[in-house]
């Protein structure tokens, strides 16, 4: 469960975000989107307590980001903007290593990694150095990476980005399943036809601030048509005429 | 926190052992290191001592100085004749010293003129120094001796001539004749961590960030702390057997001269390297997380690569600095970085043995210094902008 409020974000003169609030239940799949620069990544960045919001608040599992990120960390399960893994070791080293680094035992970092192999389609390539591992390779062990520990939040930004059809098709299958074994996922996009595919729940950005969050029905009402996409294009306020 | 430290140490070890060609080129360059510096050291070294040790001159006209060469000859010196193109030789370098003889010595010489020979020399080149020094020394002592038997023809004590006499002793043993010219060992001691740790460091941090694998890292329910101290123990680590295994080349090469009998350069053997390594492990210690440090401002690898290798330039200036401002051995300056540790060195070298003093000063200021740097990049880990890139 992870609740962020009023969250706000300045680099310098830049606000990147503005006014950022949301919930994401477990056993529900949240969907952030809006159009590149809305502040997403950031958002997320801040939720995963990488960045330190300059106000508003997070609490996962109600445990406040900013008075005990490392428990929060620990709660969480993120594949971030950057997605590098190291490349002269294998799949299952690089898995292996952010399962030590959670102090994970040496038999738990088996089982898990042979569970996300299996829910990833990843065993061919657990042995392998990842260095000549395509986009799509390389991001299902990113993701294994990030939910070693088989925490209760998932955060994905982007996960899809760069993918083929059918590597998209397997990701969503798993998201599915996290949201089945009851799982909190908060997973960001730019793309409609994502989101609408997979989420319970949307919360729609652009500049910074939230512009419309609900269930997919609910937000097609909101915009008065019947096409999420034209419900996504109004709400973020890319069109002519529309805005909060 | 300490199985999470070794974790750490043992992905980044793995890691930069996996970077096959770096590692191989570092080993190879720290394996040869020694023995060619040996080598060549030795071939100058004792190709000075076998020219100054073989007394040998060239003469032009030796057939107008009998006496001359008879007194050369009692001396055990060979005499050899110098071609008629003896001056554009010495010019290129071909022949060190020549004794020229003009044709009317031997009268003058009988009748008390004034007889005189030229040595013809360019002092230009060190390598010839040892060759004019002793011609001229054959001479003066041909013109001692010359002078002592007239004055005692004449019933003169020869020792009116020498008010004081020079007998000349040097001091300094072969041991530290090595020591001067092997101020090299010191120097490729001090450089040898910088080489092993430099890779590592850079990886670890720039490296880090550049491949996108930092932010992903950094999401771990890990201290910064904890990533800085296992990247700096792999670092640390790595140059320090680059170190060992530098300095164990410097001992194969210094026995293996030992046994074909080149002069005894240096006494470089097992009981030197345990101290040398005393002194400079923890001085890896401290350049390892200056590397780091250094790296982790760089924006890009390629950054970090430029201001690690103005901290190798330090390293080398700093004591050369120090010596040639003319400023003598004080205590502070064993606090000094680098120049702590080649002081240690050179005593180590000189066979004066190390002081418990000598050893502690010097790595206990690294290790302080170490420490500070780990903690300024776990600090800086924690920076948005260190992290995030800044713009």
């Amino acid at each position: 469960m992870i609740a962020a409020a009023k969250l706000a974000k300045r680099f310098g003169a830049v606000e990147a975000v503005r006014e950022v609030s949301l919930e994401a239940a477990d056993g529900r799949v949240t969907g952030l989107l809006g159009p590149n620069g809305a502040g997403k990544t950031t958002t997320l960045r801040m939720i995963s307590t990488l960045l330190a919001p300059t106000s508003g608040t997070v609490a996962v599992d109600g445990i406040d980001a900013a008075r005990d990120p490392l428990a929060v960390r620990a709660r969480i399960g993120a594949l971030s903007d950057a997605r590098g893994l190291y490349a002269r070791l294998t799949a299952r080293e690089n898995i292996a290593y952010y399962g030590e680094l959670r102090g994970l035992a040496r038999s738990r970092v088996a089982e898990s990694t042979a569970r996300l192999a299996a829910l990833l389609d990843l065993e061919p390539l657990l042995d392998r150095r990842t260095e000549g591992f395509s986009q799509g390779e390389r991001m299902k062990v990113a993701i294994a990476r990030a939910l070693v520990h088989d925490p209760p939040n998932v955060i994905l930004d982007e996960p899809t980005n760069g993918l083929d059809v059918m590597t998209t098709r397997n990701l969503r299958d798993a998201v599915r399943r996290l949201r089945e074994a009851g799982k909190c996922v908060l997973f960001s996009s730019h793309v409609m036809q994502e989101v609408a595919a997979l989420c319970d729940e949307i919360v729609i950005v652009a500049g910074g601030v939230v512009r419309a969050a609900g269930t997919p029905a609910a937000l097609r009402e909101a915009a008065g048509c019947e096409d999420l996409e034209e419900a996504f294009v109004r709400l973020s306020g890319a069109a002519p005429g529309a805005g909060p | 926190m300490i199985a999470r430290v070794l974790a750490v140490f043992a992905k980044e070890v793995r890691d930069a052992l996996r970077d096959r060609r770096t590692a191989l080129m570092v080993l190879v360059a720290s394996i040869v290191t020694g023995p060619v510096t040996l080598v060549l050291v030795a071939q100058f070294v004792s190709g000075l001592e076998e020219r100054a040790a073989h007394l040998k001159v060239r003469m032009a006209g030796a057939e107008h100085a009998p006496a001359l060469v008879n007194f050369l000859r009692r001396a055990d010196v060979e005499i050899e004749k110098a071609p008629g193109d003896y001056a554009e030789r010495v010019k290129a370098g071909r022949l060190d010293a020549v004794i020229v003889v003009p044709a009317d010595f031997h009268e003058r010489w009988l009748a008390h003129e004034d007889a005189r020979v030229q040595l013809v020399f360019d002092d230009s080149r060190t390598e010839s120094g040892p060759a004019i020094r002793q011609s001229s020394r054959l001479l003066e002592a041909f013109n001692r001796e010359t002078a002592q038997l007239r004055l005692m023809a004449r019933g003169v004590s020869p020792s009116l001539t020498e008010s004081a006499k020079v007998d000349r002793v040097n001091a300094a043993t072969p041991q530290q004749r090595g020591a001067v010219l092997l101020f090299i060992i010191p120097m490729f001691a001090l450089l040898a961590p910088l080489l092993g740790g430099m890779t590592l460091a850079i990886d670890a941090t720039a490296g880090e960030r550049e491949r996108g694998s930092l932010e992903p890292l950094l999401a771990n329910p890990v201290p910064t702390a904890v990533l800085a101290t296992g990247k700096w123990l792999a670092a640390w680590a790595s140059a320090s057997a680059v170190v060992a295994v530098t300095l164990a080349g410097f001992v194969t090469a210094s026995r293996l001269f030992a046994e074909r009998k080149l002069p005894a350069l240096l006494q470089f053997g097992l009981p030197e390297l345990g101290l040398f390594l005393v002194v400079v492990v923890p001085l890896a210690a401290l350049t390892s997380a200056a590397q780091m440090l250094i790296s982790t401002y760089g924006r890009s690898y390629r950054e970090a690569q430029t201001y690690v290798s103005y901290l190798a330039t330090a390293v080398t200036l700093v004591p050369l600095a120090v010596m040639f401002s003319g400023a003598r051995e004080a205590p502070w300056q064993a606090a000094v970085p680098a120049l702590g540790q080649l002081m240690a060195l050179t005593r180590v070298l000189r066979g004066e043995g190390l002081g418990v003093q000598d050893a502690l000063v010097p790595g206990a200021v690294a290790l302080v210094l170490a420490v500070a740097a780990v903690a300024a990049v776990a600090r800086l880990l924690r920076d948005e902008r260190i992290v995030f890139g800044r713009s």
